[in-house]
Protein backbone atom coordinates (compact mmCIF):
# COMPACT_ATOMS: atom_id res chain seq x y z
CA UNK A 1 0.00 0.00 0.00
CA UNK A 2 1.23 3.52 -0.78
CA UNK A 3 -0.85 6.42 1.03
CA UNK A 4 0.01 10.04 0.14
CA UNK A 5 -1.81 12.06 2.53
CA UNK A 6 -3.08 15.90 1.07
CA UNK A 7 -4.84 16.35 4.11
CA UNK A 8 -2.42 19.11 5.76
CA UNK A 9 -4.07 21.82 3.97
CA UNK A 10 -7.64 20.69 4.13
CA UNK A 11 -8.70 24.23 2.46
CA UNK A 12 -7.18 24.17 -0.21
CA UNK A 13 -8.43 20.61 -1.87
CA UNK A 14 -12.01 21.53 -1.31
CA UNK A 15 -14.06 20.41 -4.48
CA UNK A 16 -17.67 21.25 -4.91
CA UNK A 17 -19.46 18.86 -6.80
CA UNK A 18 -23.41 20.35 -8.04
CA UNK A 19 -23.79 17.82 -10.22
CA UNK A 20 -22.28 14.63 -10.85
CA UNK A 21 -23.37 11.43 -13.77
CA UNK A 22 -21.68 8.14 -14.45
CA UNK A 23 -23.28 5.77 -17.20
CA UNK A 24 -22.41 2.56 -17.38
CA UNK A 25 -24.47 1.06 -20.03
CA UNK A 26 -26.95 2.14 -22.60
CA UNK A 27 -29.99 -0.06 -23.07
CA UNK A 28 -28.45 -2.19 -26.12
CA UNK A 29 -25.00 -2.44 -24.09
CA UNK A 30 -27.40 -3.64 -20.79
CA UNK A 31 -29.28 -6.08 -23.04
CA UNK A 32 -26.28 -7.77 -24.40
CA UNK A 33 -24.92 -8.00 -21.11
CA UNK A 34 -27.03 -9.76 -19.80
CA UNK A 35 -28.74 -11.87 -22.45
CA UNK A 36 -25.75 -12.58 -24.11
CA UNK A 37 -26.89 -13.83 -28.49
CA UNK A 38 -30.68 -13.27 -27.36
CA UNK A 39 -32.90 -10.76 -29.44
CA UNK A 40 -35.34 -8.32 -28.10
CA UNK A 41 -38.88 -7.47 -29.58
CA UNK A 42 -40.76 -3.98 -27.97
CA UNK A 43 -43.32 -5.29 -25.66
CA UNK A 44 -44.23 -1.31 -24.25
CA UNK A 45 -42.77 0.98 -22.69
CA UNK A 46 -39.44 0.25 -21.70
CA UNK A 47 -39.90 -3.48 -21.54
CA UNK A 48 -38.59 -6.33 -24.51
CA UNK A 49 -39.73 -9.70 -24.32
CA UNK A 50 -36.30 -11.81 -25.16
CA UNK A 51 -36.00 -14.17 -27.56
CA UNK A 52 -34.74 -16.91 -25.26
CA UNK A 53 -37.74 -16.70 -22.85
CA UNK A 54 -38.14 -13.46 -20.31
CA UNK A 55 -38.40 -10.02 -20.41
CA UNK A 56 -35.71 -6.92 -20.38
CA UNK A 57 -37.01 -4.11 -18.47
CA UNK A 58 -35.52 -0.70 -17.44
CA UNK A 59 -36.87 1.62 -15.25
CA UNK A 60 -35.47 4.51 -13.33
CA UNK A 61 -36.02 5.38 -9.22
CA UNK A 62 -35.61 9.20 -8.02
CA UNK A 63 -34.21 9.55 -4.47
CA UNK A 64 -33.47 12.48 -2.30
CA UNK A 65 -29.90 13.00 -3.70
CA UNK A 66 -29.82 10.40 -6.82
CA UNK A 67 -31.89 9.05 -10.44
CA UNK A 68 -31.00 6.00 -10.87
CA UNK A 69 -31.93 4.32 -14.25
CA UNK A 70 -31.46 0.68 -13.97
CA UNK A 71 -32.12 -2.60 -16.49
CA UNK A 72 -33.95 -5.87 -14.84
CA UNK A 73 -32.99 -9.20 -16.80
CA UNK A 74 -36.07 -11.66 -16.01
CA UNK A 75 -35.97 -15.10 -16.45
CA UNK A 76 -38.93 -17.11 -18.47
CA UNK A 77 -39.80 -19.07 -14.95
CA UNK A 78 -40.31 -14.99 -13.70
CA UNK A 79 -37.00 -14.92 -11.34
CA UNK A 80 -34.51 -12.23 -11.77
CA UNK A 81 -31.37 -13.16 -14.30
CA UNK A 82 -29.50 -9.77 -13.66
CA UNK A 83 -29.79 -6.40 -12.52
CA UNK A 84 -27.27 -3.89 -14.04
CA UNK A 85 -27.23 0.07 -12.90
CA UNK A 86 -27.35 1.82 -16.65
CA UNK A 87 -27.05 5.04 -15.24
CA UNK A 88 -26.31 7.22 -12.01
CA UNK A 89 -27.04 10.57 -11.58
CA UNK A 90 -26.34 12.84 -7.72
CA UNK A 91 -27.19 16.02 -7.43
CA UNK A 92 -27.45 18.83 -4.26
CA UNK A 93 -28.08 22.05 -4.53
CA UNK A 94 -30.59 20.71 -8.22
CA UNK A 95 -33.88 19.22 -6.97
CA UNK A 96 -33.57 15.74 -8.27
CA UNK A 97 -37.19 15.59 -8.47
CA UNK A 98 -37.40 18.53 -10.85
CA UNK A 99 -38.19 17.02 -14.01
CA UNK A 100 -36.15 19.46 -16.10
CA UNK A 101 -33.39 18.83 -14.18
CA UNK A 102 -33.38 14.82 -14.79
CA UNK A 103 -34.67 15.77 -18.70
CA UNK A 104 -30.90 16.33 -19.64
CA UNK A 105 -29.96 12.45 -19.10
CA UNK A 106 -32.63 10.94 -20.14
CA UNK A 107 -31.42 9.37 -23.69
CA UNK A 108 -27.84 9.64 -23.25
CA UNK A 109 -25.99 6.27 -23.25
CA UNK A 110 -22.60 4.89 -22.86
CA UNK A 111 -21.61 7.06 -26.48
CA UNK A 112 -23.16 10.14 -25.52
CA UNK A 113 -20.77 13.53 -24.40
CA UNK A 114 -22.54 14.15 -21.26
CA UNK A 115 -19.62 14.96 -18.87
CA UNK A 116 -20.67 15.85 -15.36
CA UNK A 117 -17.83 16.24 -13.11
CA UNK A 118 -17.06 12.82 -14.96
CA UNK A 119 -13.60 12.84 -13.38
CA UNK A 120 -14.74 13.00 -9.80
CA UNK A 121 -14.64 9.73 -8.70
CA UNK A 122 -13.15 7.22 -5.52
CA UNK A 123 -15.45 9.23 -3.31
CA UNK A 124 -15.35 7.72 0.35
CA UNK A 125 -18.22 8.65 2.55
CA UNK A 126 -21.81 7.77 3.97
CA UNK A 127 -23.27 4.60 2.41
CA UNK A 128 -25.78 5.55 -0.44
CA UNK A 129 -29.16 3.16 0.60
CA UNK A 130 -30.15 1.47 -2.39
CA UNK A 131 -33.42 0.48 -0.80
CA UNK A 132 -35.44 2.33 -3.66
CA UNK A 133 -33.87 0.22 -5.99
CA UNK A 134 -34.92 -3.18 -4.43
CA UNK A 135 -38.60 -1.55 -4.07
CA UNK A 136 -38.29 -0.25 -7.97
CA UNK A 137 -37.15 -4.37 -9.18
CA UNK A 138 -40.45 -5.26 -7.03
CA UNK A 139 -42.72 -3.26 -8.95
CA UNK A 140 -41.17 -4.42 -12.02
CA UNK A 141 -41.54 -8.05 -11.14
CA UNK A 142 -44.83 -7.43 -9.99
CA UNK A 143 -45.39 -5.52 -13.40
CA UNK A 144 -44.08 -8.57 -15.51
CA UNK A 145 -46.24 -11.49 -13.60
CA UNK A 146 -49.08 -9.14 -14.60
CA UNK A 147 -48.61 -9.74 -17.97
CA UNK B 1 -14.81 -1.30 -17.98
CA UNK B 2 -17.03 0.22 -15.27
CA UNK B 3 -20.34 -1.72 -13.42
CA UNK B 4 -22.51 -1.50 -10.87
CA UNK B 5 -25.02 -3.61 -9.36
CA UNK B 6 -27.37 -3.38 -6.03
CA UNK B 7 -26.15 -5.06 -3.44
CA UNK B 8 -24.79 -5.38 0.15
CA UNK B 9 -27.44 -2.37 0.42
CA UNK B 10 -25.79 0.09 -1.74
CA UNK B 11 -24.34 0.10 -4.93
CA UNK B 12 -21.08 -1.37 -5.45
CA UNK B 13 -19.49 -0.31 -8.28
CA UNK B 14 -16.63 -2.25 -10.26
CA UNK B 15 -13.92 -0.76 -12.50
CA UNK B 16 -11.31 -3.06 -14.41
CA UNK B 17 -8.40 -2.42 -16.56
CA UNK B 18 -6.85 -4.47 -18.85
CA UNK B 19 -3.43 -2.15 -18.53
CA UNK B 20 -1.34 -2.43 -21.42
CA UNK B 21 0.88 -5.59 -22.08
CA UNK B 22 -1.40 -7.86 -20.27
CA UNK B 23 -3.81 -8.11 -23.49
CA UNK B 24 -6.19 -9.54 -20.95
CA UNK B 25 -9.29 -9.33 -23.88
CA UNK B 26 -12.62 -7.19 -23.44
CA UNK B 27 -14.59 -10.45 -22.97
CA UNK B 28 -12.63 -12.00 -20.42
CA UNK B 29 -13.07 -8.94 -18.18
CA UNK B 30 -16.32 -8.74 -18.80
CA UNK B 31 -16.42 -12.01 -17.26
CA UNK B 32 -13.19 -11.33 -14.15
CA UNK B 33 -15.95 -8.11 -12.68
CA UNK B 34 -19.34 -10.76 -13.59
CA UNK B 35 -17.01 -13.29 -11.24
CA UNK B 36 -16.05 -10.27 -8.71
CA UNK B 37 -19.90 -9.50 -8.64
CA UNK B 38 -20.92 -12.65 -7.77
CA UNK B 39 -18.43 -12.73 -4.78
CA UNK B 40 -19.92 -9.82 -3.32
CA UNK B 41 -23.35 -11.02 -3.79
CA UNK B 42 -22.07 -14.56 -1.68
CA UNK B 43 -21.17 -12.66 1.10
CA UNK B 44 -24.25 -10.48 1.48
CA UNK B 45 -26.59 -14.22 0.75
CA UNK B 46 -24.44 -15.22 3.64
CA UNK B 47 -23.79 -12.24 6.02
CA UNK B 48 -27.06 -10.16 5.62
CA UNK B 49 -29.21 -9.53 8.64
CA UNK B 50 -32.28 -8.85 6.72
CA UNK B 51 -32.08 -12.43 4.92
CA UNK B 52 -33.86 -15.16 7.13
CA UNK B 53 -31.74 -17.87 5.75
CA UNK B 54 -28.16 -15.96 5.94
CA UNK B 55 -25.56 -17.53 8.24
CA UNK B 56 -25.77 -14.60 9.80
CA UNK B 57 -29.48 -15.09 11.09
CA UNK B 58 -29.09 -18.98 11.25
CA UNK B 59 -26.58 -18.00 13.61
CA UNK B 60 -28.39 -15.36 15.82
CA UNK B 61 -31.47 -17.32 15.98
CA UNK B 62 -29.85 -21.25 16.60
CA UNK B 63 -25.79 -20.81 17.52
CA UNK B 64 -26.75 -20.33 21.69
CA UNK B 65 -28.78 -23.25 21.44
CA UNK B 66 -26.85 -25.43 19.15
CA UNK B 67 -23.84 -25.47 17.04
CA UNK B 68 -24.37 -24.04 13.72
CA UNK B 69 -22.47 -24.76 10.38
CA UNK B 70 -21.66 -21.38 8.45
CA UNK B 71 -19.86 -20.97 5.09
CA UNK B 72 -16.11 -20.75 5.12
CA UNK B 73 -16.08 -17.00 4.36
CA UNK B 74 -18.80 -16.29 7.37
CA UNK B 75 -15.95 -18.24 9.71
CA UNK B 76 -13.09 -16.27 8.27
CA UNK B 77 -15.33 -13.06 8.71
CA UNK B 78 -16.04 -14.26 12.66
CA UNK B 79 -12.17 -14.71 13.16
CA UNK B 80 -11.37 -11.44 11.88
CA UNK B 81 -13.87 -10.02 13.81
CA UNK B 82 -12.75 -12.00 17.08
CA UNK B 83 -8.94 -10.52 16.15
CA UNK B 84 -10.14 -7.38 15.48
CA UNK B 85 -12.08 -7.29 18.64
CA UNK B 86 -9.26 -8.16 20.92
CA UNK B 87 -7.11 -6.12 19.13
CA UNK B 88 -8.90 -3.02 20.00
CA UNK B 89 -9.65 -4.20 23.56
CA UNK B 90 -12.95 -4.79 22.22
CA UNK B 91 -14.13 -2.00 21.03
CA UNK B 92 -14.75 -3.66 17.50
CA UNK B 93 -17.52 -5.34 18.60
CA UNK B 94 -20.10 -7.00 16.16
CA UNK B 95 -22.47 -8.58 18.82
CA UNK B 96 -24.50 -5.10 18.79
CA UNK B 97 -27.50 -6.51 16.71
CA UNK B 98 -29.52 -5.94 20.13
CA UNK B 99 -28.60 -2.92 20.64
CA UNK B 100 -29.23 -1.93 16.95
CA UNK B 101 -32.94 -3.56 16.81
CA UNK B 102 -33.46 -1.59 20.00
CA UNK B 103 -33.52 1.71 17.94
CA UNK B 104 -35.49 0.49 15.25
CA UNK B 105 -31.96 0.02 13.09
CA UNK B 106 -32.63 -3.59 12.55
CA UNK B 107 -35.31 -6.16 12.20
CA UNK B 108 -35.90 -7.26 15.85
CA UNK B 109 -38.18 -10.41 14.69
CA UNK B 110 -36.75 -13.92 15.68
CA UNK B 111 -34.01 -12.29 17.82
CA UNK B 112 -35.42 -13.45 20.69
CA UNK B 113 -34.64 -11.88 24.23
CA UNK B 114 -32.08 -9.34 24.40
CA UNK B 115 -28.89 -10.80 27.08
CA UNK B 116 -25.87 -8.68 27.77
CA UNK B 117 -22.51 -9.82 26.39
CA UNK B 118 -20.45 -9.36 23.61
CA UNK B 119 -17.84 -11.15 20.95
CA UNK B 120 -16.06 -12.83 23.62
CA UNK B 121 -19.82 -15.40 23.53
CA UNK B 122 -18.64 -16.67 19.74
CA UNK B 123 -17.15 -20.13 19.88
CA UNK B 124 -15.09 -21.55 17.41
CA UNK B 125 -15.85 -24.73 16.91
CA UNK B 126 -14.17 -27.45 14.61
CA UNK B 127 -15.49 -27.43 10.79
CA UNK B 128 -16.46 -24.14 10.33
CA UNK B 129 -18.69 -24.88 13.30
CA UNK B 130 -20.01 -21.50 16.07
CA UNK B 131 -21.82 -21.58 19.17
CA UNK B 132 -22.61 -18.57 21.38
CA UNK B 133 -22.14 -18.79 25.32
CA UNK B 134 -24.84 -15.86 25.53
CA UNK B 135 -27.81 -15.09 23.54
CA UNK B 136 -26.07 -12.21 22.15
CA UNK B 137 -27.04 -11.18 18.32
CA UNK B 138 -24.27 -10.65 15.67
CA UNK B 139 -24.68 -7.58 12.99
CA UNK B 140 -21.37 -8.03 10.33
CA UNK B 141 -22.75 -4.45 9.17
CA UNK B 142 -19.28 -3.58 10.49
CA UNK B 143 -16.79 -5.60 8.35
CA UNK B 144 -18.73 -7.60 5.74
CA UNK B 145 -18.90 -4.92 3.06
CA UNK B 146 -15.37 -4.77 3.40
CA UNK B 147 -14.70 -8.74 3.55
CA UNK B 148 -16.16 -8.48 0.44
CA UNK B 149 -14.67 -5.54 -1.46
CA UNK B 150 -11.37 -7.21 -0.74
CA UNK B 151 -13.02 -10.61 -1.96
CA UNK B 152 -13.87 -9.20 -5.39
CA UNK B 153 -10.14 -7.74 -5.60
CA UNK B 154 -8.69 -11.07 -5.03
CA UNK B 155 -11.51 -12.69 -7.62
CA UNK B 156 -10.12 -10.27 -10.10
CA UNK B 157 -6.24 -10.55 -9.59
CA UNK B 158 -7.23 -14.41 -9.74
CA UNK B 159 -8.72 -13.45 -13.24
CA UNK B 160 -5.53 -11.98 -14.52
CA UNK B 161 -6.75 -8.46 -13.73
CA UNK B 162 -4.02 -6.04 -12.51
CA UNK B 163 -6.19 -2.57 -12.40
CA UNK B 164 -8.57 -2.52 -10.46
CA UNK B 165 -10.99 -0.50 -8.26
CA UNK B 166 -14.11 -1.46 -5.99
CA UNK B 167 -15.93 0.49 -4.41
CA UNK B 168 -19.29 -0.63 -2.09
CA UNK B 169 -20.98 2.84 -1.65
CA UNK B 170 -17.85 4.58 -0.25
CA UNK B 171 -15.87 1.77 1.20
CA UNK B 172 -13.32 0.80 -1.60
CA UNK B 173 -10.09 -0.87 -2.70
CA UNK B 174 -7.97 0.50 -5.40
CA UNK B 175 -5.13 -2.16 -7.30
CA UNK B 176 -2.51 -1.61 -9.61
CA UNK B 177 0.07 0.34 -10.59
CA UNK B 178 -1.66 3.80 -10.40
CA UNK B 179 -1.84 6.12 -7.54
CA UNK B 180 -5.69 6.86 -7.76
CA UNK B 181 -6.63 10.46 -6.20
CA UNK B 182 -9.30 9.61 -3.53
CA UNK B 183 -12.30 11.93 -2.58
CA UNK B 184 -14.07 12.21 1.22
CA UNK B 185 -17.59 13.40 1.10
CA UNK B 186 -17.67 16.49 3.58
CA UNK B 187 -20.18 14.74 6.57
CA UNK B 188 -22.71 17.26 6.65
CA UNK B 189 -22.22 19.02 3.28
CA UNK B 190 -22.37 16.59 0.89
CA UNK B 191 -21.79 18.71 -2.50
CA UNK B 192 -18.08 19.04 -0.46
CA UNK B 193 -15.99 16.82 -1.58
CA UNK B 194 -12.23 16.72 0.62
CA UNK B 195 -9.13 15.43 -1.77
CA UNK B 196 -7.64 13.39 0.89
CA UNK B 197 -4.90 11.91 -1.22
CA UNK B 198 -4.05 9.24 -3.66
CA UNK B 199 -3.78 5.56 -2.95
CA UNK B 200 -2.06 2.63 -4.52
CA UNK B 201 -2.91 -0.78 -3.79
CA UNK B 202 -5.11 -0.04 -0.26
CA UNK B 203 -8.36 0.63 0.75
CA UNK B 204 -10.28 3.39 2.17
CA UNK B 205 -13.37 2.94 4.39
CA UNK B 206 -15.66 5.78 5.89
CA UNK B 207 -18.11 5.85 8.62
CA UNK B 208 -20.54 8.84 9.01
CA UNK B 209 -22.90 8.59 12.53
CA UNK B 210 -24.59 11.73 10.40
CA UNK B 211 -25.82 9.63 7.78
CA UNK B 212 -28.25 7.12 9.35
CA UNK B 213 -29.29 9.88 12.62
CA UNK B 214 -32.99 9.44 13.22
CA UNK B 215 -34.89 10.02 16.32
CA UNK B 216 -35.75 7.31 18.50
CA UNK B 217 -38.43 7.92 21.55
CA UNK B 218 -37.59 11.69 21.39
CA UNK B 219 -33.48 10.91 21.44
CA UNK B 220 -31.03 11.10 18.55
CA UNK B 221 -29.82 7.89 17.51
CA UNK B 222 -27.28 6.30 14.69
CA UNK B 223 -26.09 3.01 13.45
CA UNK B 224 -22.65 3.24 14.91
CA UNK B 225 -22.46 1.89 18.90
CA UNK B 226 -19.94 2.61 21.21
CA UNK B 227 -19.50 -0.48 22.71
CA UNK B 228 -18.49 0.54 26.40
CA UNK B 229 -21.80 1.74 26.84
CA UNK B 230 -24.04 0.40 24.35
CA UNK B 231 -25.63 4.17 22.85
CA UNK B 232 -25.08 5.09 19.67
CA UNK B 233 -22.76 8.35 18.67
CA UNK B 234 -24.43 11.16 17.33
CA UNK B 235 -21.34 13.43 16.67
CA UNK B 236 -21.53 14.33 13.21
CA UNK B 237 -18.10 14.14 11.67
CA UNK B 238 -17.18 11.30 9.59
CA UNK B 239 -14.03 9.08 10.48
CA UNK B 240 -12.13 7.89 7.72
CA UNK B 241 -9.41 4.72 7.92
CA UNK B 242 -6.93 4.11 5.05
CA UNK B 243 -5.27 0.33 5.43
CA UNK B 244 -3.87 -2.41 3.27
CA UNK B 245 -7.05 -4.48 2.98
CA UNK B 246 -10.77 -2.96 3.03
CA UNK B 247 -12.16 -5.59 6.06
CA UNK B 248 -9.01 -3.89 8.07
CA UNK B 249 -10.22 -0.67 7.18
CA UNK B 250 -14.17 -1.20 7.45
CA UNK B 251 -13.78 -2.12 10.75
CA UNK B 252 -11.53 0.28 12.42
CA UNK B 253 -13.73 3.50 10.91
CA UNK B 254 -16.05 2.07 14.27
CA UNK B 255 -12.91 1.91 16.25
CA UNK B 256 -11.75 5.80 15.38
CA UNK B 257 -15.30 6.87 16.22
CA UNK B 258 -15.33 6.03 19.72
CA UNK B 259 -12.00 6.85 20.67
CA UNK B 260 -12.78 10.13 19.45
CA UNK B 261 -16.18 10.81 20.42
CA UNK B 262 -16.35 8.47 24.03
CA UNK B 263 -12.99 9.02 24.97
CA UNK B 264 -12.05 12.21 23.22
CA UNK B 265 -8.13 11.51 21.61
CA UNK B 266 -7.28 12.81 18.72
CA UNK B 267 -5.09 10.12 18.11
CA UNK B 268 -5.22 6.76 16.62
CA UNK B 269 -4.36 4.18 19.21
CA UNK B 270 -4.28 0.40 17.77
CA UNK B 271 -4.00 1.43 14.40
CA UNK B 272 -0.28 1.29 13.85
CA UNK B 273 -0.28 -2.87 14.04
CA UNK B 274 -2.39 -2.93 11.16
CA UNK B 275 -1.00 0.22 8.61
CA UNK B 276 -3.50 2.22 9.04
CA UNK B 277 -3.90 5.57 9.06
CA UNK B 278 -7.10 7.88 10.62
CA UNK B 279 -8.33 11.20 8.86
CA UNK B 280 -11.33 13.18 10.42
CA UNK B 281 -13.42 15.12 8.97
CA UNK B 282 -15.15 17.69 11.86
CA UNK B 283 -18.66 18.70 10.72
CA UNK B 284 -19.30 22.30 9.67
CA UNK B 285 -19.36 25.25 11.87
CA UNK B 286 -23.18 25.92 11.25
CA UNK B 287 -23.91 22.08 12.16
CA UNK B 288 -21.73 22.08 15.04
CA UNK B 289 -23.85 25.09 16.18
CA UNK B 290 -26.94 23.15 15.64
CA UNK B 291 -26.01 19.95 17.38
Amino acid sequence: MRWTPFLAAPAAVLVTVPAKATVYFSTEQAQRAIFPGASFTSAGSNVWRVSTGGYFVVDRVIGKHEYITYAVGINANGTIKQIEIMSYNESYGYEVRNASWRAQFVGKGAGSTLQLNADIKNISGATLSCKHITDGVRRVLASVKSR
Amino acid sequence: MRRARPLLGTLVEIEAQGSAGDGIAENALEQAVSAAFAAVALVHRLMSFHEPDSDLSRLNRRAVSEPVAVHPWTATVLRRARALFHATDGLFDCAIGHDLARLGLLPADGLGPAEAGNFSAVEFLPGNHITFTARIALDLGGIAKGFAVDRAIAVLRAHGVREALVDAGGDMRVMGRTAQPIYIRHPTEPAQLLLAGTLQNGAIATSSPAATLSLVEGRTASALIAAPTRTPIVERASYSVVAPTCVVADALTKVLAQVHTHFGRTDAPYFERFGASAIIIPASATDRQAA
